[in-house]
C-alpha cells in the first residue's frame, strides 16, 4: 500500500521544475565559490603561471614562517576559593522555570563551571514533562547576547550607577504621586506570586499605579467567553491525555497554542496505536496548514472567516442529537463532504472523552466551543476550569484604555515590564509614550519600546533571576539563578521594591558579600523576598526541597465550574457573521520565533518552519489558487493591505494545504530594534521579515477579512531547507491506517526484506557479538509532531553553528538533525495516488485546486543512521570516518581533509561540510564569533574548523560519560539511561535511544516491533535507526 | 625534613651536653644564634618584625637580663608570680602564651640575648613582587641574527665574484693561451679538484648523486624532528607565578597528590587546586624560620592573591581585592582530543606518575610525557584492564574466559609475554570516537 503513495517535498519536486532537476544532481549547492572568495580578497582566479608561482612561493614562505612561531603560552586560572558545588569538568544541574514564553515549563539547567550551557525539560514538571520546545531551548542564548544592555539607560545614555537612576525615578514617581497623576505598569501576563506581591507593594507605596497586562498574541476570546459563561476570566487547563477525540478549529495546540510542550506530551500518549487503549482521533479544521494540522488524522480546509458559522453548525449537529434547540446559521455552513457532521458523530461517540478547541480570538466562537464542550460533558475530564491555567490572562481592553489614556494625557507615567507595545501593538505607541512625564522600561535589550522610554532599568535574564510562577492553579514552579548576572542588570522586581522602599532588609553575612565566594547570587534582595514568603508558607526545609525539585504542587481543588452560558444569545451575531468575500489574512505564530520576544536569537531564525521549511524570514503563505491567479512563482513577492496597514514586496510562498481563500503571515518578525541578528535600524542591520502585529490593530484578532493582495514588483528567494535533497521516488516513509494495523501489525510495512548481497566481510563485532554495546535509535513517526525542538537541542549540545540566510540558500545548512516533511495528496476518489497520477489529480479537480487544499503530511526526523555497512566509510581516503565496535559511525575531525566524498556517498544526505570557520568569522555574526556567545559552547564537544565534515554522532559524548560513570562504580550499564540531546528535548518522546545488546531494553523491543522499518533498507547498509510506520486513525469516522 | 629534624635534635642534644662548659663564660652570640634556631624561636619571633610574638631587637633595652631569664624559661610561672610587665605583655599579644623553655639555662638565655644584641640590622627590604607571570620581556636576539645573515650574504657574494673572475680568466685563457700561460691546459675547477673517477662523470649525474646523499639523512632528520619535536612540549617547565615545589610538597612532605588535585577521581580534569586548599596549611605554615622571621615570599603571593592579611587574627576571611593566580598551563592537549582523568585513575588504576613522571622529585613541574597520540596508543595497546573486578566488564570477562577455554594458547587474549591480558585496544580503546568527538 505504501508503494502507492506519491510523496513530495515541495512544489518544485512535484512539478519537476528544471532548476530543481538540475540542482538535485549536485551534492552541494554550488560549485566551489573560489572566484568570489578570491575576488573578495583582491585576487583573480584567472591567474597565469607567474601568478601561480608568486602565490605558491608566498604561501610556502608564509606557512614556513607561521610554523616557526612560538607555541602560545596558555594559562590556567583556578578558583581562589572553590565553591563546594562546583567540580571543574563536571556539570551540575539546577531546576528552574523556563522564561522562553509564558507557559512556564519546568526546566533543568545544565551548568558547567558556573555557566549555563543547556536547558532541558524537568521530568517532574507537570507542564514540561521532560520535554522542552525549540523556543525554550534557544532562550539560553539570549543570556549570552551581546545586544543586552550592559548598564541602565537614562535618556539613552548609559549610566553605570543604579543609584542615580533610582534617585531620578523615585523623585519623579513622588512628584506624580503627589500630583495624583496616574501611572500604568504595563506587563505581559504575570503568574508569579512573588512578582505580583512585589507589584502590590509598589502599588501600595504609589497608590496612583495601575497594573495592566496584555499578551502579544491574545487569548482574550477564551478569557471573555469563560468570564461570560462561567463567571471566571481565565484559561482552562486542557487535558489532552484524556481526549479520545480531538476537534480543533485552527488551534495549533502542538506548536504555539497556550502550552504546547505539555499538550504535545499529553497528546502523544494516545497517538501510539495500541490494541488495548486504541488510538485517539484528531480532526483539524483549519485555513492554513499548521503543524498541528499536519498531525491530524483528518484535516479539513476551512475558510477562516467562516469559522463562527462552522462551529455553530457543529453545535447544531450535537444539539440535534441531544434534542436541544438549534441556533440559526447562515446557509452553506457545512464543509465539503459533510465533514462537520462526521466530526459531530465522532464527538458524540466519545462524549466525556473528547475535546473541542478553537484558536480564534473571537469571544462568540469561544462561547460556542464552551457550549459544545458542556454538551459533550467534557468539563472535569478533558477541560479543567476549576484548577485553571494562569499562563495567559492579558486584557486587551485595558491596554487599549491605557493607550488612549497616554494619548489624552490622563495617564502621565508608564512602566513596561515584559511588554513591547511599539513592536507588538503598533507604532503609534511610540508617540503616546513620548507624551508621558515618566516612562520606564525593564527590557533587557534596547527594544522598540525601550528605545523611546526615558529610563531603561534592564532586567536580568531568567537564568540570572530568582522568582516563582504559578502557571496552573496550585502548581508552584521556582526560578533560581544559575549564573551571576553577566551585565550590570537588576531584576525588575527588585527595582520595583527598591522604588517602593519595600526591599527586605539584606541579611548581614560577611561571607555572602565576598566577591570571591559563590554565594554572592544569594544576596539578591528579591531572593529574600521570595524565600521569606515561601518559608513562611511551607517551612524552610520544604522550600529547599521544592527548590531542588523545581517546585511543588498544592492539592487540587474539587468541584466544577458552573455554566451560565446561553447560546441562543449568540444567534444574532452568528446570522450576522458574513464570511469575507475577498481573502482572509490569518496571523499566526511560527514555531521557533513565536511571539517574537526573543528577537535577536539566531537559533530560532535558523530553525526551519516545520511545514514550509523556510528559515530566516516570514512570508505570505498563499494557496495554489491565489498563486495561479496572481501568477506567482517561487521567487515572487506580494503587496498586502488590510486594516489600514500596507506592506510591499513581502516574499510569497505557495503553501500546499492552505485553504483557497486564505493567506497567512507569521507575527514576531520585523524587529527594528532587536540587534545585529534580528535587525536594528539604529545599527544598520536590516529587519528580518515584516512586522505583522500592526494588522491586528486594536481587535487583536488573528483573522482579518477582506485583504487586498497584489503581485509585488520585486523578486525574493526564500531560504528554504525543504528541497535541498530529493526523494527520487524512493520508499522513505511508510504509513498505514489504524484499522489495517489492528488486522495486521505489519500494515504499511509489508515490504519484504531485501536480498542481502555484500562484498564486505561482516564486521567483527557483528560476527561474534561485541561484549560492549550496540547503539541504536528508534523514532516513532506517530509520536513525532515535527516541532523541531530536537534540532535546536542538537545544535546546542553539539556546538552546531548558525550559518544564516545566504548559506541556506546555497544549501549549506549545518543542522545535524533535520525533519523531513513529505506531502501527499488526499482525494475523495482514492486517498493515495500513484507515482504518475499527479496529472490525473489535476484533471480530477478541474482546475479549482481543491486537491491543493487537501494534503497529508508525514514528518520524519533524519540524522546520521550509523549504518553498519556505511557507504561513507568506504570512500574516505584518509579513514576520517570509521566504525566503532559499538556500532557508531565515527567522524574524526582532525583526520578529515575535506574531500566531501562521504557526503556524496551518503544516501541519507546527513553529512555537513564546514565551508567556513563559523566560530571565528565575523561574516557569520550569530553570537558564535564573540567571546560572550562562545560561553554557551559545550566544552565536551569539539568546535569544528573550516574544511571538515561533520554529522550526528549519536551524542557520543553522552554515551562516553554514562559508560564512565558506570565503570567508575563498577556497575552494570543497565542501571543508566543514556539520552541523546534530541531524545531529551522531544516533548512527545518520539525518539528512543539505547543498547541493542540488551534484549530487554526499550530500544530492542522497538527494533523488533512490527511497525519498525529502516529507511533505504534495500541498499543493505543496515542503519542503526529504525522508524515506526505512521499509523493514521482515519477510518473511524 | 627528616634530616632537618635530626639536625635540630643533634644540635640541641650537643648543647645539652656541652652547656655546662659555657655556663660560666661571657654571653656568646654565636651560641645564641644556634640556640635561637634550635629552639625554633623564629617560628614566633623575628628580630625586626612583629609576628605571633613581639619583634626582639632591642629587647635587652626594654627588659633587664633577670626579667628576660625568668620570662623565657617559664613565662607562666613568672606571670603567676604577679609581675606587672609580664602580665601586660601577655595581654598585649592577645593572650597567646609563649612556650616554656626550662631546658635553657640562664646563661643560654643570655647567649640568645647577646645574639639579638649583636645581630646585624637587615638590609633594605626588597619590594615585594606580587604575583607575576612568566611572560617577562626577553632580550631580542634579532640584531645578532641579522648581522650573521648579512655576513653570510657578503661572503657568498665575495665567493661568487671570485669564481666569476676565475671563470672569465679561464675563458680568456682558452681564447688566448699565450697571454695566460699559467691557466692554459690546467683543466676545469672540477677536473682539478675532484678525484679522477668523479671528474670523468657527467656533472649532472654527479650533482644528483651528491644531492641525494645529502638529502636522505637530512630528510630522515627532518622527519624525526617533525615527528618528535614539532608541537611536542615534553620537558616544558616554564617559570610559574608562584615557585611551588612539588619536590617539597609531594616528595619530602609526602602529601597525597589527590589532596590538592582533588577532582582527579570524579572529573575529566585533575584541576589545579583553588587557593583555599593552599590556605588549609599555609594559614599556619609560613616558613618564617627560613626567611628571618619574614613570611616566605612565595607564600605571601598566596596571601596577595586572596587579599589575606596574616596580621589579622585567625578566622578572618579573605579580602575584597583578590587577584587570581595565572599558572602557566603545561599539559595542553589539542581541543579535538578528549581526555578524562577519572577514567585513567579510577577505572584504569594508573598512578599519576605513569604519565606525569616523578613529580615528587621535580622542583619545577614539567611535562614528562610527549602527550602525542602514539604515546596514548602505545599504552592502550599494552596496559591491561582489570576486567575481573569491575562489573562493567563482566561481559568482556566472560567472553575472554570462554575464548581462553576454547582456543587455549591460541587465544587472542594472551599477551606477547604469554600471560592473559585484556588491553584497552581489545575493547575498542583504539577507536577514533573514544577520544575524538
Amino acid at each position: 500500500m505504501s508503494n502507492n503513495i506519491k510523496y513530495w517535498k515541495g512544489e518544485e519536486e512535484l512539478n519537476r521544475d528544471p532548476q530543481f532537476l538540475a540542482d538535485q544532481k549536485r551534492e552541494f549547492g554550488e560549485a566551489l565559490p573560489l572566484e568570489q572568495a578570491l575576488s573578495d580578497e583582491g585576487f583573480e582566479l584567472n591567474s597565469n603561471r607567474r601568478d601561480f608561482l608568486k602565490y605558491f612561493g608566498f604561501s610556502v614562505t608564509a606557512v614556513a614562517l607561521a610554523s616557526c612561531s612560538k607555541t602560545k603560552v596558555r594559562y590556567a586560572v583556578p578558583y581562589l576559593v572553590k565553591p563546594e558545588e562546583i567540580t571543574p569538568g563536571v556539570a551540575s544541574y539546577y531546576r528552574s522555570t523556563c522564561g522562553g514564553c509564558n507557559a512556564g515549563c519546568g526546566v533543568e539547567v545544565k551548568v558547567r563551571e558556573g555557566r549555563p550551557i543547556k536547558l532541558d525539560g524537568s521530568r517532574d514538571s507537570v507542564i514540561s514533562k521532560g520535554g522542552l520546545c525549540a523556543t525554550g531551548q534557544a532562550s539560553i542564548l539570549s543570556l549570552y547576547d551581546t545586544e543586552r544592555l550592559a548598564n541602565p539607560l537614562i535618556k539613552n545614555e548609559e549610566v553605570t550607577d543604579w543609584t542615580s537612576l533610582d534617585g531620578e525615578i523615585k523623585s519623579k514617581l513622588a512628584v506624580l504621586k503627589a500630583t495624583g497623576k496616574k501611572i500604568v505598569l504595563l506587563s505581559d501576563t504575570i503568574n508569579s506570586p512573588s512578582t505580583l506581591r512585589a507589584i502590590a507593594a509598589f502599588k501600595e507605596t504609589y497608590t496612583n499605579v495601575e497594573h495592566v497586562s496584555y499578551d502579544a498574541v491574545s487569548y482574550q476570546g477564551i478569557l471573555q467567553a469563560n468570564a461570560t459563561d462561567f463567571n471566571k476570566r481565565s484559561l482552562p487547563h486542557y487535558h489532552f491525555e484524556n481526549a479520545k477525540a480531538i476537534v480543533s478549529f485552527g488551534a495549533d495546540f502542538l506548536g504555539t497554542w497556550i502550552s504546547p510542550v505539555e499538550f504535545q506530551a499529553d497528546y502523544a500518549k494516545n497517538r501510539r496505536p495500541s490494541a488495548e487503549g486504541g488510538m485517539s482521533v484528531h480532526i483539524q479544521f483549519e485555513s492554513t496548514l499548521s503543524m498541528t494540522g499536519t498531525n491530524a488524522d483528518h484535516r479539513f480546509p476551512m475558510q477562516a472567516s467562516k469559522e463562527l458559522a462552522n462551529v455553530a453548525t457543529l453545535y447544531n449537529y450535537l444539539a440535534k442529537a441531544k434534542g436541544l434547540a438549534q441556533i440559526p446559521v447562515p446557509a452553506n455552513s457545512e464543509l465539503a463532504g459533510n465533514a462537520i457532521e462526521k466530526a459531530s458523530k465522532l464527538l458524540l461517540k466519545n462524549a466525556g472523552k473528547s475535546l473541542v478547541i478553537s484558536g480564534s480570538n473571537n469571544t462568540e466562537i469561544q462561547q460556542l466551543v464552551n457550549a459544545i464542550n458542556m454538551l459533550l460533558e467534557n468539563y472535569n475530564s478533558t477541560i479543567d476550569l476549576t484548577n485553571q491555567s494562569n499562563q495567559f490572562s492579558g486584557n486587551d481592553t485595558a491596554v487599549q484604555a491605557a493607550f488612549e489614556g497616554l494619548n489624552k494625557g490622563s495617564i502621565s507615567g508608564v512602566i513596561f515590564y515584559g511588554s513591547n507595545p511599539v513592536f507588538n501593538q503598533n507604532k503609534e505607541w511610540a508617540a503616546a509614550i513620548a507624551k508621558a512625564k515618566l516612562s520606564i522600561s525593564f527590557a533587557a535589550t534596547k527594544d522598540e519600546t525601550a528605545a523611546v522610554c526615558q529610563y531603561v532599568a534592564p532586567d536580568n535574564h531568567f537564568l540570572e533571576s530568582w522568582s516563582d510562577a504559578e502557571p496552573l492553579k496550585g502548581l508552584i514552579h521556582f526560578t533560581q539563578p544559575t549564573i551571576t548576572p553577566v551585565f550590570n542588570t537588576r531584576q525588575a522586581q527588585e527595582s520595583l521594591l527598591n522604588w517602593a522602599g519595600a526591599l527586605p532588609a539584606n541579611e548581614i553575612d560577611a561571607l555572602k558579600n565576598k566577591a570571591i565566594l559563590s554565594q554572592k547570587i544569594e544576596s539578591s534582595s528579591f531572593y529574600l523576598f521570595v524565600k521569606n514568603y515561601w518559608e513562611g508558607l511551607i517551612g524552610a526545609e520544604d522550600f529547599q526541597k521544592a527548590l531542588e525539585m523545581g517546585g511543588f504542587e498544592l492539592p487540587k481543588t474539587e468541584g466544577i465550574a458552573v455554566y451560565t452560558g446561553n447560546v441562543s444569545a449568540l444567534a444574532a451575531s452568528i446570522t450576522k457573521a458574513q464570511a469575507s468575500t475577498g481573502y482572509d489574512l490569518v496571523l499566526y505564530q511560527s514555531i521557533g520565533v513565536k511571539d517574537g520576544s526573543q528577537g535577536n536569537n539566531p537559533w530560532l531564525y535558523e530553525l526551519p518552519d516545520p511545514v514550509s521549511k523556510v528559515c530566516w524570514d516570514n512570508y505570505v503563505a498563499v494557496p495554489k489558487s491565489i498563486a495561479v491567479k496572481l501568477g506567482l512563482d517561487e521567487e515572487s513577492t506580494v503587496n498586502i493591505e488590510a486594516n489600514g496597514v500596507k506592506y510591499e514586496n513581502v516574499p510569497a510562498f505557495v503553501q500546499p494545504g492552505q485553504a483557497n481563500n486564505t493567506i497567512s503571515l507569521a507575527v514576531g518578525y520585523g524587529h527594528t530594534h532587536a540587534g545585529k541578528v534580528g535587525g536594528s535600524l539604529e545599527k544598520g542591520f536590516a529587519p528580518i521579515g515584516v512586522n505583522a502585529y500592526p494588522f491586528m490593530n486594536t481587535t487583536r484578532d488573528v483573522l482579518i477579512g477582506d485583504v487586498k493582495i497584489t503581485k509585488g514588483s520585486e523578486k525574493y528567494i526564500l531560504a528554504q531547507t525543504q528541497t535541498h535533497h530529493s526523494i527520487e521516488g524512493r520508499d522513505l516513509v511508510r504509513e498505514s491506517t489504524f484499522t489495517s494495523w489492528k488486522k495486521n501489525p505489519n500494515a504499511g510495512n509489508e515490504k519484504s526484506a531485501p536480498h542481502i548481497y555484500t562484498i564486505w566481510e561482516k564486521a567483527e563485532y557483528r560476527k561474534d557479538g561485541s561484549p560492549n554495546h550496540l547503539w541504536g535509535m528508534a523514532i516513532d513517526l506517530n509520536a513525532c509532531t515535527g516541532c523541531g525542538s530536537c534540532i535546536v537541542s542538537c545544535s546546542i549540545e553539539n556546538n552546531v553553528p548558525v550559518v544564516g540566510r545566504d548559506e541556506i540558500r546555497l544549501r549549506r545548512e549545518m543542522h545535524w538533525i533535520r525533519i523531513d516533511r513529505y506531502y501527499s495528496f488526499v482525494t475523495d476518489k482514492e486517498k493515495m495516488t500513484r507515482e504518475d497520477d499527479i496529472a490525473d489529480v489535476d484533471a480530477y479537480d478541474k482546475g479549482d485546486f481543491k486537491h491543493w487544499e487537501n494534503v497529508s503530511v508525514i514528518h520524519q526526523p533524519m540524522m546520521c543512521q550509523h549504518c553498519a555497512q556505511a557507504p561513507c566509510e568506504t570512500v574516505c581516503p584518509v579513514l576520517a570516518t570509521s566504525h566503532s565496535s559499538e556500532g557508531l559511525n565515527m567522524m574524526t575531525y582532525n583526520r578529515c581533509i575535506g574531500t566531501k566524498y562521504c557526503g556524496n556517498n551518503c544516501p541519507y544526505k546527513v553529512r555537513r561540510f564546514n565551508w567556513f570557520r563559523f566560530n571565528d568569522n565575523d561574516k557569520f555574526d550569530f553570537h558564535f564569533n564573540n567571546p560572550l556567545g562562545k560561553m554557551v559552547i559545550n566544552p565536551d564537544v569539539t568546535v569544528r574548523t573550516r574544511g571538515v565534515m561533520e554529522k550526528c554522532s549519536f551524542c557520543v559524548q553522552r554515551i562516553q560519560e554514562a559508560k564512565l560513570t558506570v565503570k567508575r562504580k563498577g556497575g552494570n550499564m543497565k542501571e543508566v539511561k543514556i539520552e541523546t540531546a534530541c531524545q531529551r528535548a522531544c516533548p512527545s518522546n518520539a525518539i528512543v535511544f539505547g543498547d541493542l545488546h540488551n534484549a530487554d531494553s526499550e530500544i530492542s523491543k522497538l527494533h523488533r516491533n512490527e511497525r519498525a522499518f529502516s529507511v533505504l533498507d534495500e541498499l543493505n547498509i543496515q542503519p542503526s535507526v529504525k522508524y515506526m510506520t505512521k499509523i493514521r486513525n482515519t477510518e473511524t469516522i | 625534613m627528616k634530616i632537618n629534624r635530626f639536625k635540630i635534635w643533634a644540635v640541641a642534644a650537643s648543647f645539652a651536653i656541652t652547656a655546662p662548659i659555657f655556663a660560666q663564660g661571657a654571653p656568646n652570640a654565636e651560641e645564641g644564634k644556634k640556640l635561637f634556631d634550635a629552639n625554633n624561636c623564629g617560628s614566633c619571633h623575628a628580630l625586626d618584625k612583629k609576628l605571633v610574638g613581639p619583634a626582639l631587637r632591642g629587647v635587652h633595652d626594654r627588659h633587664s637580663n633577670e626579667w628576660l631569664i625568668q620570662w623565657v624559661r617559664n613565662n607562666k610561672k613568672f606571670r603567676e608570680s604577679g609581675d606587672a610587665d609580664a602580665i601586660k605583655l601577655y595581654n598585649d599579644y592577645g593572650g597567646a602564651a609563649m612556650n616554656i623553655y626550662e631546658n635553657l639555662t640562664p646563661a643560654q638565655v643570655l647567649d640568645i640575648v647577646e645574639y639579638i644584641k649583636t645581630a646585624p640590622a637587615p638590609a633594605a627590604p626588597k619590594t615585594d613582587t606580587a604575583v607575576t607571570s612568566s611572560d617577562a620581556p626577553v632580550t631580542d636576539p634579532t640584531t645578532k641574527y641579522v648581522l650573521l645573515i648579512l655576513l653570510a650574504v657578503f661572503s657568498i657574494v665575495l665567493i661568487v665574484l671570485a669564481r666569476v673572475r676565475n671563470t672569465l680568466k679561464r675563458i680568456a685563457a682558452e681564447a688566448n693561451p699565450d697571454e695566460y700561460p699559467e691557466l692554459a691546459n690546467k683543466g676545469s675547477f672540477m677536473q682539478r679538484n675532484l678525484p679522477a673517477f668523479m671528474s670523468k662523470m657527467n656533472p649532472t649525474v654527479l650533482g644528483l648523486i651528491v644531492t641525494t646523499l645529502i638529502a636522505i639523512p637530512l630528510g630522515i632528520y627532518g622527519f624525526n624532528f617533525a615527528n618528535t619535536e614539532v608541537g611536542v612540549q615534553k620537558g616544558y617547565a616554564p617559570t610559574q607565578p608562584i615557585a611551588f615545589s612539588h619536590k617539597l610538597h609531594a616528595g619530602e612532605l609526602e602529601i597525597d597528590c589527590k589532596y590538592c588535585h582533588s577532582t582527579v577521581e570524579v572529573s575529566k580534569s585533575a584541576s589545579i587546586p583553588a587557593l583555599n586548599t593552599c590556605m588549609n596549611c599555609h594559614k599556619g605554615v609560613q616558613a618564617t624560620e627560613k626567611y628571618n622571621g619574614e613570611i616566605s615570599p612565595e607564600i605571601k603571593k598566596i596571601y596577595a592573591a586572596l587579599d589575606y592579611n596574616p596580621e589579622e587574627l585567625p578566622g578572618k576571611q579573605f579580602g575584597d581585592n583578590p587577584a587570581p593566580v595565572r599558572w602557566v598551563r603545561i599539559h595542553n592537549l589539542p581541543d579535538h582530543a578528549y581526555f578524562n582523568h577519572s577514567q585513567h585513575v579510577v577505572v584504569g588504576k594508573l598512578q599519576c606518575q605513569s604519565c606525569h613522571g616523578p613529580v615528587q622529585k621535580m622542583e619545577v613541574i614539567q611535562q614528562w610525557s610527549t602527550l602525542q597520540m602514539g604515546w596514548c596508543i602505545d599504552c592502550h595497546r599494552n596496559s591491561g584492564i582489570d576486567v575481573a573486578n569491575n562489573g562493567y566488564y563482566a561481559a568482556l570477562h566472560d567472553k575472554a574466559q570462554k575464548d581462553l577455554k576454547q582456543n587455549q594458547n591460541n587465544s587472542k587474549y594472551f599477551g606477547p609475554d604469554g600471560k592473559v591480558k585484556i588491553t584497552p585496544a581489545m575493547n575498542g580503546g583504539l577507536e577514533c570516537a573514544k577520544c575524538h568527538y
